[in-house]
């Protein structure tokens, strides 16, 4: 069963891990936004990533997406990944972040956080996505997530550890939806676990 | 490495599953004991061995670790504190405490005072931890004004973080960091 769907967007896509993105993902872990973060050095890891990002989807634990831009002259290139972790499904919140290369623009980034929130929202009744922005980090993030209707909620001090005794803090984003909760249906009705549908479509989601 | 306190006026001990059951029960049956977490009450006395078992396996796993602050010489209790949700990568921790509702303000306080000034020193030296907060329902006035005095820094409000009794709850988030101690 396929969780993590591949979404288009202009100019390129998001799409689930694949075991033949490999060397794409290894790319973008040699240079890693995230600040302390040290770059990859064993490729092996990333197919343990494409594992687990199998069964977190599968489990409603999180959902990882990579960002493919279409490129003029070849192939399209993975220039980054949409994430989303620390997902409470039953209190319809997740944690959402994008990790891209320098060559992703703030609009291919905006454009492929936007599809995700959507598919979430949608899918997964999700109402509450959370950013954290850490020190460090480019701040044409920060202006990007307010265009998206973020709000700058917390100001984490030191919650981002970037050294044996050094720390950053971290900008706690969130956006809440303002659609409504999904209604509680009998259990069992759905053989499609944790995709709750809209009662009046028979259990069709 | 010693994880009991003791200070003037109250102990600072982890709990002992054979004796502590009736005043723990006592504490967490008290809606308002518990109402900034926010959660609901314990009902049965039969809940408070699961929540010493979870207690005493938490310790055990280094999940986090409870503490009863007991008065030194009557042994009531007056409050339940835990360290929980402990990221040794990030060196960060949450705190939770629980506070004996009838006990009067200015009282609480200083034994509060007394309790956490073990604790907190003992986490941040001895475990190695950096920074400790501590998330509670928005409006929780009593709590707050204590963190405050405990020197804790207000960093913001998440919102929509659980549903509870028909709410949307947000929660306040407080933190006290190494340096901060130091100073």
């Amino acid at each position: 069963m396929k969780f993590t769907p591949e979404i288009p967007f202009a100019g390129g896509r998001v799409k689930p891990l694949l075991a033949q993105d490999i060397d794409g993902l290894f790319a973008l872990y040699q240079q890693p936004e995230l600040p302390g973060q040290a770059p990859l050095v064993d490729p092996e890891q990333l197919s343990r990533l494409v594992d687990i990002s199998v069964k977190m989807a599968a489990t409603q634990r999180g959902m990882m997406w990579a960002i493919e831009i279409d490129q003029p002259d070849s192939a399209p290139k993975i220039l980054g990944m949409v994430s989303g972790f620390d997902w409470h499904a039953s209190q319809l919140r997740i944690t959402l972040r994008v990790d891209a290369l320098p060559e992703l623009s703030i609009t291919q980034r905006q454009a492929a956080l936007t599809v995700c929130m959507n598919f979430l929202e949608t899918k997964y009744h999700v109402r509450n996505f959370a950013y954290p922005w850490i020190v460090g980090q480019n701040a044409e993030i920060k202006t990007m997530l307010t265009d998206l209707g973020y709000q700058s909620c917390a100001i984490l001090r030191d919650a981002w550890r970037i050294g044996e005794n050094a720390f950053a803090d971290v900008h706690q984003f969130h956006y809440l939806s303002n659609t409504d909760k999904p209604i509680a249906r009998r259990l069992g009705d759905d053989d499609q676990l944790g995709q709750v549908v809209n009662n009046q479509q028979g259990g069709a989601s | 490495m010693n994880w009991n306190f003791t200070t003037t006026n109250v102990n600072v001990r982890l709990p002992i599953n054979e004796q502590d059951g009736n005043a723990l029960f006592a504490l967490l049956q008290q809606q308002h004991a518990v109402d900034h977490i926010p959660r609901i009450a314990l009902t049965d006395a039969v809940q408070v061995e699961d929540e010493l078992r979870r207690m005493t396996m938490q310790f055990e796993t280094r999940e986090g670790a409870s503490w009863l602050v007991t008065g030194t010489y009557d042994d009531q209790l007056f409050a339940r504190i835990t360290v929980k949700k402990i990221n040794w990568m990030m060196r960060a921790a949450q705190l939770q405490w629980e506070l004996a509702p009838d006990c009067d303000n200015e009282l609480m306080t200083r034994l509060m005072s007394e309790a956490m000034n073990e604790v907190l020193p003992f986490l941040m030296a001895e475990l190695g931890l950096h920074r400790l907060e501590m998330r509670l329902r928005k409006g929780s006035d009593k709590h707050t004004e204590l963190l405050k005095k405990l020197c804790f820094t207000y960093e913001g409000c998440l919102p929509s973080q659980l549903e509870f009794d028909g709410e949307d709850i947000a929660l306040d988030v407080y933190s006290i960091l190494t340096s901060d101690l130091k100073s």
